[in-house]
């Protein structure tokens, strides 16, 4: 088991930057990496337990996630990998998004738990830690910062 | 109940941080509200449960507060006022801090609840947040910024 957590300064208030980040179907409106995405059945995108199915632009990979919780109060999220293509196993995230009182700006936290099914599991670790959770956050300063 | 929130960000590694503010005996060393502290009966600052008896700087009286808890893991501490001149019961301050790993700088959250005495809740949030948790993160951000 290995985890990465990342964590930045956001320069727009967390209210925005959570209603962008609380769709659980946006990625592709605010993730460089990711191409599609929708949401199987239907379903609403905030209801918990709902899988987006989503494409990397990259190489068009699959991956189907899962919302495992969902809450606007502490703008926090969480959900799990069903596929993927990356050597990944048991993989749960989770994103936290809080408030600066003294300057303004959003305290930004993505992290990750997983097993490495091939490779160093470090590479991979740093992988997504630094391409797509820090590109991730450089990518909603970008359209929303001041 | 009252609730107080305050957060900033530090532009300083946490560990520094963490060093600074990890002593529960220590905060005349570096904040300016506060003069004179000791902990009751010699023990440790960090044996959980110890009273600081510490005083308002420039004769605002004395505060006796309890350490609660006491994470290095969470860079965390909780604690709860035993006496003191302010208008308040029941009180429960928590500060943590959280490492910012794109930059390596610090956030620091500091939070209270408690139930007002008397009908000054506007000026004793103004003393809590702005007067002791918000000059904290100030003069902890000038002193140890890089």
């Amino acid at each position: 088991m290995i985890k990465v957590y990342r964590s930045a300064i956001i320069d727009a208030s967390a209210d925005k930057v959570w209603k962008l980040v609380r769709d659980f179907n946006g990625l592709p409106k605010w993730h460089p990496a990711i191409g599609t995405s929708e949401i199987e059945g239907g379903l609403p995108a905030d209801r918990v337990g709902c899988v987006r199915r989503f494409t990397r632009r990259s190489d068009n990979g699959l991956l189907r996630e899962q919302l495992l919780s969902l809450a606007d109060d502490t703008r926090t999220l969480t959900y799990n990998i069903l596929i993927s293509p990356m050597p990944v196993a048991n993989y749960m995230a989770g994103m936290r998004f809080t408030p600066i009182t003294m300057g303004g700006g959003t305290f930004s936290e993505w992290w990750a738990v997983f097993d490495v099914t091939s490779g160093p599991p470090q590479v991979t670790a740093d992988d997504i830690g630094d391409n797509v959770f820090v590109a991730g956050f450089a990518a909603i300063n970008k359209l929303l910062g001041r | 109940m009252t609730k107080i929130f305050v957060s900033a960000v530090i532009d300083a590694p946490i560990e520094k941080v963490w060093a600074r503010v990890r002593d529960f005996n220590n905060m005349p060393d570096w904040h300016p509200k506060f003069s004179r502290s000791h902990i009751e009966g010699g023990l440790p600052s960090d044996k959980i449960g110890c009273v600081r008896n510490f005083d308002i700087a420039g004769g605002g009286g004395t505060i006796r507060e309890r350490l609660l808890e006491l994470s290095d893991i969470d860079h965390s501490f909780r604690y709860c006022i035993l006496t003191s001149p302010l208008p308040v019961e029941g009180y429960v301050a928590q500060l943590t801090l959280y490492p910012v790993t794109v930059g390596d700088k610090t956030v620091g959250i500091w939070t209270a609840e408690f139930e007002m005495t008397n009908d000054d809740e506007a000026g004793t949030v103004d003393a809590v947040a702005n007067g002791t948790f918000g000059l904290a993160f100030e003069v902890l951000s000038a002193n140890l910024r890089r």
